[in-house]
């Protein structure tokens, strides 16, 4: 998974990097903090200033903070998303003057190729944190079985397809093990969270992370009860034809092969995690149909704005919620077995993804939808990132769940509403004063 | 001597300005009723003098101690006090547990048989002494809100500010309420009164105040006010028969 | 009859102080080794239920302080010597006429390829030079103050978090911690593990009976006085203004705000109290096993605490730790695998299916566990009857 490492693990002059970093830090607090006091005594809207003072200390230093401070612009989100590239684009600059020998400063083919493959494995990431923030914005439950979906749907391509009935269409495994998670969504939550939405439960939070944190335990140990232990792998899907374009040429700009997919010559993408990002944007484009063009997507989305107001108008949110949760670990279980033909697969196998979806719908906003896409991409560079560049591939790939945090801590610090999230003043859902 | 001074109070959410330089002087005991039509920036003034949020400019001094910059819990030491419009109990906790909370926050007294038997005291008064070992959850929506009234007695503010005490309330329940708060008057307190229910508020308050768009519209003596043209034509004039 | 609870809680200690001492019967070690693994989970999941159940706190990140008490400890072992004389070779400070070594981290290959560097000195001196340990108490110590630490910065951090985002964000916490421990291993040796001198180091001598290193019954006594330290802190804790503070903070932030409490302050102390006896638990733990390794993270374990937690009662940390005590035994009694028709059937693993499946089925019909109910309801005999009678006696007053 990880390209090949022709240096060894060797920081040249870390203390750049370093010194770099931790100006940046400062700056960034400082800003953080003292923005938001200037902000709030002269009367603005502060509800972008913890990011944008942030931002601006950590990329401009100084000079941004005092400019910032004089002027007080409104920060309209062109403002902050140029002060937060440039941040990142300083800390890159820093990276490549501390290591100028890194394969990720020194060699283009491999940075394209890395920003290439996170782009498309953060494509799938965003899919499946979309199932996430959909159950999220409809039942108001963050569903700690997500990974679990995840690993079952896996699990089911490889029994339907190898063990049940060897030979069958890989399609066929996809959308039975996609029907299978949809039931076992629908009954789960017919069976545990129904009580969630009469008021009987002192705190129906609590109680849906409980729940779900008992279905997957159990999915995971029946799974692993039924198959054991041993990793299983399914035959990719397609085989690319061979074909070049243009053709004949001696670097032509896209050329495949049965398993694996060039362009220009420099950036190689396997043919499972392709077929992945293509099947994911195009359920994508089949759930934003279906959110917003039939009638069910839009009862749907009338539940999560207003439960009350949605029952007047004669939804059933009751029904709503049985949906949302059934198509939640409906995508879970569909990014699974689109997965399973790149990654080994185990029982426990979820968790990473579990947890960096969390991060994800964090990221974009819980229950937004397009926030959770968006999120996905950016985690899915930002490990790119890190694993390409990381000196150390052993403890760079070990560190995988930390890249993910690192987003989750500066997101909740700086904005806890998330890139495009809702704003919950306070109340049962999230965070609040 | 009590004194809540509040000084040109204005506050913002982003473009929405809901109150607009709002002065207001409380000296000793007293019973102000505040009235207002929704969104006129009542609960607004209320979360800002309790420490929720803070002023967009302006300053509260109570006692000469400036606490608009305070938060709440150091709002209520310094003595001020409120309920809150929806009853917040805490519902799974004993009705005499719900009552030690604010006396023992407070710091005045210790756990032991004094505070028991002031406990008991405060719920006998408010006449729900029978529920005292029983969950808050099993008691109506009445008797919460009695409740949340005996928790403030435990408190012992200066400054008493009921939100909306006689929504929903049974009328027998209300004499409870009226004894309350005459009970509080007696005891040198100065006590906000923001209700809905104009009978009650012309029934009890000495002075009553109108808020309308964030501005404050009248201040002086309930007759007084009820004539004024401006409250007339903001407020009363669209609902005279209930205000009559 | 309200005192039952209390009966029952004093024959319990009665019996668990005793069993070690009458218990005769096979796999005497196996079965203390169960019941000490069960009071390591007691303490885990009475604090938690103080957290989560008390408090409202819902953290998933419970076993990570678990872990820096264990890791800190282990480390502190590890690395961390004393000798009569100076190596010249290590890190090293005079130390009340003796020198404080700190060893180098060689990582995992040390066994086989390098020396660090006092073990090099050592060869060199020969038995010239007398080398000691540091006393394990006092690795417990600091590997709890670590946890309280760290419990106090995440406090710190998640302040404005509720509900949903709190639980993401402790069990984010949780993974990273994994990570770097896992990661790092020049320093912790990863997978490898760290070895950890016994709990009691030469034996223990007490009222004239001599205890291997390898007997049981120390330990099982020293785990099962932390845990009734643990209970007995929260049971003070429970019955002082902190216990009626933080419940109410669990009800309405707000309201209590509103009422004086400075819920800040004590949503930081309920993180910082609770995740220290997490670390202490593990510190123990960690000397008891003799060796700590990041399996101990992983999310498993903190399922388990959750579960024997909600399965107990998680609104009462006695409910907690009994549950944990008796699920432990539980998972163990099945670990024996069998065969229907043939067929193999892996307990192992079905045990922990028939586990979650116990855990939804009490989430769902029995919300407040299985024990604490049980404890409540003879903690309240008489309550609604009084209620009803004072009601009777009041309207009989007013007609």
């Amino acid at each position: 998974m990880h390209p090949k490492r022709n240096g060894g693990p060797s920081v040249q002059t870390p203390e750049i990097f370093w010194g770099v970093i931790l100006w940046m830090t400062v700056w960034g607090v400082l800003g953080s903090v003292l923005l938001r006091r200037r902000y709030f005594s002269r009367d603005l809207d502060t509800s972008n200033v913890n990011f944008a003072g942030a931002m601006a200390g950590a990329a401009l230093g100084p000079i941004g903070v005092a400019v910032l401070w004089a002027r007080t612009p409104k920060l309209s989100g062109r403002i902050t998303t140029f002060l937060g590239l440039t941040a990142v684009v300083l800390i890159a600059a820093a990276f490549s003057f501390a290591d100028p020998e890194n394969n990720c400063v020194a060699n283009g083919a491999f940075r394209a190729s890395q920003f290439t493959n996170g782009l498309i494995i953060g494509i799938i990431y965003g899919f499946m944190a979309l199932g996430l923030t959909l159950i999220f914005s409809i039942l108001g439950v963050v569903s700690f079985a997500h990974g679990e979906f995840y690993m079952i749907g896996g699990m089911l391509v490889y029994y339907i397809t190898v063990v049940w009935f060897p030979g069958v269409n890989p399609l066929l495994g996809v959308m039975g093990a996609c029907c299978l998670a949809f039931c076992i969504g629908a009954l789960f939550e017919r069976a545990m969270l129904t009580p969630m939405y009469t008021g009987k439960i002192d705190r129906p939070v609590e109680y849906g992370i409980l729940a779900t944190f008992g279905l997957a335990f159990t999915l995971q140990y029946f799974v692993q009860a039924l198959h054991g232990a041993s990793p299983v792998k399914v035959q990719r899907y397609i085989d690319f034809p061979r074909w070049e374009f243009p053709a004949g040429a001696e670097s032509p700009l896209i050329e495949t092969r049965r398993g694996n997919l060039t362009l220009f010559d420099t950036v190689s993408i396997s043919n499972p995690r392709f077929i992945a990002a293509v099947t994911c944007i195009l359920v994508l484009l089949a759930l934003l149909y279906l959110l917003h063009r039939t009638w069910t997507g839009k009862a749907l989305r009338a539940v999560s704005q207003d439960r009350e107001a949605a029952a007047i108008a004669g939804i059933d949110p009751n029904r709503m919620n049985m949906l949302a949760f059934a198509l939640g670990g409906m995508i879970a279980a569909l990014a699974g077995a689109l997965l399973v033909q790149a990654f080994s697969w185990l029982p426990q196998v979820g968790a990473i993804p579990a947890m960096r979806s969390f991060v994800i719908v964090v990221l974009g906003g819980l229950g937004s939808l397009p926030g959770a896409f968006i999120g996905g991409i950016l985690v899915g560079l930002v490990e790119a990132a890190g694993t390409g560049c990381i000196p150390d591939a052993q403890k760079a790939a070990s560190y995988i769940p930390a890249y993910g945090m690192i987003v989750l801590t500066l997101t909740l610090l700086l904005r806890p509403t998330g890139l495009f999230g809702r704003r919950f003043a306070s109340g049962a859902h999230g965070q609040g004063g | 001597m009590i004194q809540l001074k509040v000084t040109n109070l204005e506050k913002r959410f982003g473009g929405n300005h809901v109150l607009k330089g709002v002065n207001l002087d409380v000296n000793g005991p007293e019973l102000i009723g505040v009235l207002g039509p929704n969104g006129a920036g009542k609960t607004t003034l209320t979360n800002i003098l309790d420490g929720a949020i803070k002023p967009t400019s302006g300053t509260v001094y109570l006692n000469g101690q400036r606490i608009d910059q305070l938060a709440p819990y150091e709002v209520a030491r310094a003595g001020l006090g409120r309920t809150f419009q929806v009853t917040r109990s805490f519902r799974r906790m004993t009705v005499l547990e719900n009552l030690y909370v604010p006396a023992l926050a407070m710091g005045h007294m210790n756990q032991g048989r004094a505070l028991t038997e002031k406990a008991m005291e405060v719920l006998e008064f408010l006449t729900i002494d029978h529920l005292r070992n029983e969950y808050a959850r099993a008691l109506s929506g009445g008797q919460q809100k009695l409740l949340e009234l005996g928790r403030l007695l435990m408190l012992n503010p200066d400054v008493i500010i009921l939100d909306e005490p006689f929504a929903g309330v049974h009328p027998k329940l209300m004499e409870v309420i009226y004894a309350y708060i005459r009970r509080m008057k007696a005891e040198g307190k100065a006590i906000i009164l923001i209700s809905h229910q104009m009978d009650a508020i012309f029934a009890l308050s000495e002075r009553l105040i109108v808020l309308n768009f964030g501005v404050l519209i009248a201040d002086g003596a309930p007759d007084a006010v009820k004539n004024d043209p401006a409250v007339i034509e903001a407020y009363l004039g669209k609902d005279e028969e209930d205000a009559a | 009859m309200a005192r039952i609870p209390h009966i029952a809680g004093l024959l319990l200690i009665a019996f668990f102080l005793a069993f070690p001492l009458v218990y005769t019967g096979a796999n005497y070690d196996y079965v203390m080794h169960v019941l000490i693994t069960g009071f390591f989970y007691a303490i885990l999941a009475s604090s938690w239920s103080m957290l989560a159940g008390y408090a409202g706190q819902f953290s998933f990140g419970h076993m990570a302080f678990m872990g820096i008490g264990a890791y800190g400890t282990a480390l502190f072992c590890h690395y961390f010597y004393i000798t009569e004389a100076p190596t010249g070779i290590c890190t090293e400070f005079g130390f009340f006429g003796n020198w404080l070594v700190i060893k180098n981290a060689i990582g995992v290959t040390s066994t086989t390829l390098t020396q660090d560097c006092l073990q090099q000195a050592i060869d060199g001196w020969g038995d010239t030079v007398r080398v000691w340990r540091m006393p394990v108490l006092l690795g417990i110590i600091l590997g709890t103050l670590a946890g309280g630490l760290a419990g106090l910065l995440v406090g710190l951090l998640v302040l404005r978090l509720r509900a949903a985002y709190l639980a993401l964000f402790t069990l984010g916490f949780s993974e990273i911690i994994k990570a770097i421990i896992s990661a790092e291993i020049d320093i912790t040796r990863g997978q490898a593990g760290l070895v950890l001198p016994p709990l009691y180091g030469e034996g223990l001598n007490l009222f004239g009976l001599q205890f291997g290193q390898t007997d049981k019954i120390p330990p099982y006594y020293t785990m099962f006085a932390l845990l009734l330290a643990c209970l007995a802190i929260l049971t003070w804790l429970s019955r002082s203004r902190f216990g009626l503070f933080v419940r109410a903070l669990r009800e309405d932030a707000d309201a209590a705000a509103a009422l004086g409490v400075n819920t800040t302050r004590y949503k930081v102390i309920v993180f910082t109290i609770t995740t220290a006896m997490a670390a202490a638990a593990g510190a123990v733990q960690a000397h008891y096993v003799q060796i700590v390794t990041p399996n101990m993270l992983f999310l498993l374990q903190m399922s388990l605490v959750v579960a024997m937690a909600v399965i107990g009662g998680v609104e009462n940390f006695v409910a907690a730790a009994l549950g944990a005590i008796f699920l432990q035994i539980m998972l163990e009694l099945l670990r024996t695998s069998f065969s229907i028709g043939g067929i193999e059937v892996d307990m192992t693993v079905w045990r922990l299916v028939f586990f979650g499946v116990l855990l939804m089925l009490v989430l769902r019909f029995a919300r407040n566990g299985l024990l604490a109910p049980l404890i409540d309801r003879f903690a309240r005999i008489g309550v609604a009857e009084e209620t009803i009678a004072k009601r009777k006696a009041r309207q009989e007053a007013q007609s």
